[in-house]
């Protein structure tokens, strides 16, 4: 390996660094806020590394990792999204969680993974990336022992997630015995020769295999039933960090191997991918309509956005990689925001899930309120938040790709969606309840918004309006970075 | 310098925000501060700018700055664009200026309200909104500033809202507004989708090419913007919303009807000049209806018992000589009795703010003998109300109104009716003016004097009256030796009337009747009203239809709104909500048989994994 080699990789090696050097200082003497203070330093010096290392791409190194602005991109916003997860965690972990500090070495290995993924150009390093990243969320999914429901739900996790790796790596392997390589590029060649006859009977049957896989990370339908049950028992942060940073990981992988340059997919893996977003975006905002459980309203909620991203992937050309690409920046923040929200919001014994507790919030929190409004809005696709522009650029990529169908279930489905987040926006400006309440000494109303969360949903609340009226400023850099793909 | 422009914009935004965010937790000076200061901030910049663009003009008079675009898709390129020229600079500088002197104002007036930081808010927000409409150089900019405007004449006319009539009457103005709004936006598509720009100057360029004289499609789309520009102007048909806008606080109403809002029709129609240009009925119109509301509205402000009342009157009948302007075609004539009005219409509603908050009361016919207490505000509506009714040579009102007399006479377009009426409004506009001010500073004080005016109460004041003194100077006629430089300097965008040379004895002539005819208005006011007549206010049933402004929210409950809700309650279970209902049943049944499949075993949803496998496999070979 030269030196370039080494400066290349910079930020993958940081944030594993990190790790260990978390793991040493664990050992020696627990302190939380030291711990924090040193996952954060950890992120930015990774970060900063971004910059310095931009001037030897693009680059490969060995067969494993593909180093261009494409990947620095991703690998940026990753990075960027697990430090709001830090600072949204702090004082949740502080609230709740005696021994709080392995729940920063478990998300800065999770988050190794899921930049491996973005930078990994063959099916080993998309193996160990997927695996990295998930044997970290099942400790993570479960780490509030004392709650039964978490640990519920990481076992849920773990058995569902090994049953998808499995089928993922037998895909693998007989794309593998057809083609006797372990490119992922192969998967960019069977997307152009699309129609079914060019392809050997393997390959595609190893694809499909390959897209179950993907598509349990991503949470589409039909393999998305874990999605509520887990959003629901992990802790808060893990919930935000598996909408963020696991799904955006994972899908960062699928842009790169499965978009094609030169037009929309078609053929058997455009029918597919098409059933597939068809079916999330109904099924997300169908089965979230009724909901009263907040988290489990935006777990549906998820499934239907990763529908509308699918949208993007298919319409492919040249808008469709930025289109997705802004998508899933403006659905980061937005969904990170939302969960700080209800993060800032819940004390020592329960989390803010159910509807009712948002009731009124706006009399009594009126900034948490606001904040909470904006990023409905914004997953809601109202103009001037993140989620209409991000909207917007994939249905003017659908509609150059003249992908009808997709398009038509897109625009009625996101009328669905309207109605449950408004649903939440009503009830949290609705007139509280008389003043008969007695008072807990919990309650989560008078509960303070300490410093770092403060910061987080500022700059959370401030980036989804950038993006909403300000969009060249990433439009344009997303455009050059997505141009060679494919 | 001019960099600067878009500051103009920004800086009342941002202290609105901070004040909607914060301003629960901000002291009231910190508030006052914040409030009055941006708008103060943002007017220093504009004079600043004023005196860079005069100094040295950018190339053709005109100075664009364009920020950003924020999407674009075909030929739907919505910029963030600014564009400054003669017309839109002086726009700017009464937005900005008399804004401040009303914030200023404000924040004295407003000081024991419990709202104080809420009014600050939306102030700022109007202000930023009114300067937006201003200098959007396209369309859907321009909107935005305009729904903007709307917006915050709705939360501020209903600032107190727990009184539900206040409530009431901001509802009223947004809804009557929104006619309008509605016609405005249809025309802008209009424009858009025929002329394929949303640029307003592009849009102008492409019609004057490609449109004829009188062709129907500009016809509809002058007509449409007119709708618009009547609605928010508070011209007939659509004007009955602004009387009952008295219900928001003073300062608010002098912002509405001064600075913003009802100014935002006149300057709609001067932008789009070439299309009304292009559609000479509708601008024959535009004069009809300005002269009709301003004749009307000046018969309903002599009946008014209510002091606002009637200056909300005499708003709509001054806004109707500038429509009136307008429809002659005589541009910079409107443009400069928007200026001085702005002077001297804030300056007599914060004076009435003054007499109302110092004794409680609005009707004049309880008021009465106030000039000896209330000397400043006594003063404020002499001056104020002298510029109203036009008192030659040294007041501003004057000027402007003379020089849209002088068109309606003299001009291409005008003819001796629409002088004739423009003579019956200076006078109606004199005797209602000193008939008010008779009322209420002379005769027997019949009230306690309960406040005095503080600081800035009285500096906005001054410096309105001297501004309602001065602000004529800007352009006097060249028959007199003046120099018409205001005039001179909008030409380069709003095209001057050609020249009609008639002899110095006319023109003396008209200047001398129109100095008759404010004496003769106060001279009348003084026989009818004067201290020594008796306080009745009279029954008869002429003045019973004025006090109710000829009746049109009568007429309008009686033919629009009743019909409408007995339609809306006829229709309530109408065959049209079965399917859109039906379409909503279907999906909580979709959510229903969904619902089944989370049964949260994980054996099911493992289950669930493989059948979803084997499905895409199978569609996969059946596909291939």
């Amino acid at each position: 390996m030269s030196r370039t080699d080494f400066v290349a990789l910079l930020p993958l090696m940081i944030v594993p660094a990190t790790a260990v050097i978390l793991m040493i200082a664990i050992a020696i003497r627990r302190n939380h806020k030291a711990v924090a203070v040193i996952s954060l330093g950890g992120l930015v010096a990774a970060f900063g590394s971004l910059a310095f290392a931009a001037s030897v791409l693009p680059r490969q190194v060995s067969a494993f990792f593909i180093l261009d602005s494409y990947s620095f991109l991703y690998m940026a916003i990753l990075l960027c999204a697990a430090a709001f997860v830090f600072l949204l965690a702090y004082d949740y972990l502080n609230r709740r969680q005696k021994h709080p500090e392995e729940f920063y070495l478990l998300v800065l290995l999770a988050t190794t993974g899921a930049m491996v993924l973005v930078a990994s150009r063959n099916f080993a390093a998309f193996f160990l990336g997927l695996e990295l990243l998930s044997v970290a969320l099942y400790a993570l999914i479960a780490y509030v022992r004392a709650e039964s429901i978490s640990i519920e739900a990481g076992i849920k996790y773990l058995v569902l997630a090994a049953s998808s790796s499995s089928v993922l790596l037998f895909g693998m392997a007989l794309i593998y015995a057809e083609s006797g390589s372990m490119e992922l590029s192969q998967f960019t060649a069977a997307m152009i020769h699309s129609t079914g006859h060019a392809n050997p009977f393997l390959v595609v049957t190893g694809l499909m295999l390959v897209l179950t896989g993907a598509g349990f990370k991503l949470a589409v339908v039909p393999f998305h039933l874990w999605t509520p049950d887990v959003y629901e028992g992990a802790p808060l942060p893990v919930t935000a960090f598996i909408a963020s940073v696991s799904k955006g990981g994972m899908f960062a992988l699928l842009l790169r191997w499965f978009h094609v340059n030169s037009g929309d997919i078609t053929g058997v893996p455009g029918l597919v991918l098409s059933i597939l977003a068809i079916a999330s975006m109904l099924t997300g905002n169908l089965l979230a309509l009724r909901q009263t459980n907040v988290k489990r309203i935006l777990a549906y909620s998820s499934i239907a956005h990763m529908g509308y991203l699918l949208v993007a992937l298919l319409a492919g050309g040249a808008l469709g990689a930025p289109a997705a690409t802004y998508y899933l920046t403006a659905y980061m923040v937005t969904i990170l925001g939302a969960f700080g929200v209800m993060t800032a919001l819940s004390g020592r014994q329960h989390e803010a899930m159910s509807l009712d507790s948002y009731r009124g919030l706006f009399w009594r929190r009126p900034l948490l309120a606001a904040a909470f409004t904006t990023m409905l809005f914004s997953l809601a696709g109202i103009p001037f938040t993140a989620g209409f522009l991000g909207k917007f650029y994939v249905l003017m990529a659908g509609a150059s790709a003249s992908r009808w169908v997709l398009l038509f279930t897109l625009i009625v489905s996101s009328t669905i969606g309207l109605f449950y987040y408004l649903r939440i926006v009503v009830v949290m400006y609705a007139q509280p309840e008389g003043a008969g309440e007695t008072e807990n000494p919990d309650d989560t109303r008078t509960l303070p918004v300490p410093l770092p969360a403060t910061l987080a949903l500022a700059a959370l609340t401030g980036l989804v309006f950038l993006l909403g009226v300000y969009p060249i400023l990433f439009w344009d850099t997303m455009v050059a970075v997505t141009r060679n793909l494919g | 310098m001019l960099q600067l422009l878009w500051l103009v914009v920004a800086i009342p935004v941002a202290s609105a925000t901070l004040l909607a965010l914060f301003g629960s937790n901000l002291s009231r000076r910190v508030v006052a501060v914040l409030g009055a200061g941006s708008v103060g901030v943002a007017a220093l910049i504009t004079l600043l700018i004023g005196a860079v663009f005069l100094a040295s003009p950018p190339m053709g008079n005109v100075y664009v700055q364009h920020l950003w675009t924020w999407m674009s898709s075909g030929g739907f390129t919505p910029e963030i664009a600014f564009y400054l020229d003669p017309v839109s600079l002086l726009m700017l500088l009464v937005v900005t200026f008399v804004g401040f002197l009303i914030h200023l104002y404000s924040v004295e007036y407003m000081h024991d309200d419990e709202g104080y930081a809420r009014f600050f808010a939306y102030m700022n927000l109007f202000v930023a909104s009114m300067i937006t409409l201003v200098l959007a150089n396209n369309l859907l900019l321009l909107y935005l500033g305009w729904e903007g405007v709307g917006l915050c004449s709705f939360l501020l006319i209903g600032f107190w809202y727990r009184d539900p009539q206040n409530v009431r009457a901001a509802a009223k103005a947004f809804i009557v507004t929104r006619f309008g709004d509605t016609a405005f936006a249809v025309g802008l598509l209009l424009l858009f989708t025929r002329l394929g720009t949303l640029d307003i100057q592009d849009a102008m360029h492409r019609a004057a090419m490609q449109w004829s004289t009188g062709s129907s499609i500009a016809t509809a789309a002058a007509a449409l913007l007119l709708g618009g520009a009547v609605a928010k102007s508070a011209q007939l048909p659509l004007q009955t919303w602004l009387p009952d806008a008295m219900a928001g606080p003073t300062p608010t109403s002098a912002l509405i009807h001064a600075a913003t809002m009802v100014t935002a029709g006149v300057y709609l129609i001067a932008r789009t000049h070439v299309l009304f240009t292009l559609a000479p009925s509708i601008q024959f119109l535009v004069a009809i209806i300005g002269t009709v509301t301003m004749l009307l509205a000046a018969f309903s402000a002599l009946a008014q018992r209510d002091m606002k009342r009637v200056l909300a009157y005499s708003t709509i009948s001054q806004i109707g000589y500038m429509f009136l302007a307008l429809g002659l075609g005589a541009w910079s004539a409107a443009m400069f009795h928007f200026m001085t009005h702005a002077f001297f219409k804030a300056l007599l509603f914060l004076a009435a703010g003054v007499v109302i908050h110092a004794v409680h009361e609005q009707d004049l016919y309880r008021m009465g003998g106030l000039r000896k207490e209330l000397r400043l505000a006594f003063w404020a509506f002499v001056i104020g109300g002298s510029a109203l009714a036009g008192l030659p040579l040294i007041t501003a009102g004057f000027f402007s109104k003379d020089l849209i007399l002088w068109q309606s006479w003299a001009g291409p377009n005008g003819n001796a009716w629409f002088w004739a009426a423009g003579m019956t409004g200076a006078l109606l506009t004199s005797l209602y003016t000193f008939r008010m001010i008779l009322l209420a500073f002379y005769g027997p004080q019949q009230l306690h004097v309960r406040a005095k005016s503080g600081l800035a109460v009285r500096v906005s004041l001054v410096v309105l009256c001297s501004l309602s003194l001065v602000g004529g100077y800007v352009d006097t006629p060249p028959h007199f030796g003046g120099t018409p430089a205001l005039s001179n300097f909008l030409n380069s965008v709003l095209p001057p009337l050609e020249e009609v040379h008639i002899g110095p004895i006319t023109e003396t002539m008209t200047v001398l009747s129109a100095s008759t005819v404010f004496a003769l208005g106060l001279w009348l006011a003084y026989l009818i009203f004067g201290p020594k007549r008796s306080r009745q206010p009279a029954q008869n049933l002429l003045e019973q239809l004025w006090l109710a402004g000829w009746g049109f929210d009568w007429l309008y409950d009686k033919l629009l709104v009743r019909p409408f809700q007995w339609i809306a309650r006829k229709s309530a279970a109408d065959p049209v909500d079965v399917p859109i209902n039906g379409l909503a049943q279907v999906t909580v049944l979709g959510y229903r048989a969904l619902r089944l499949t989370q049964t949260g075993q994980v054996r099911w949803y493992a289950a669930g994994l493989a059948l979803g496998t084997a499905a895409i496999l199978a569609i996969a070979f059946v596909a291939r």
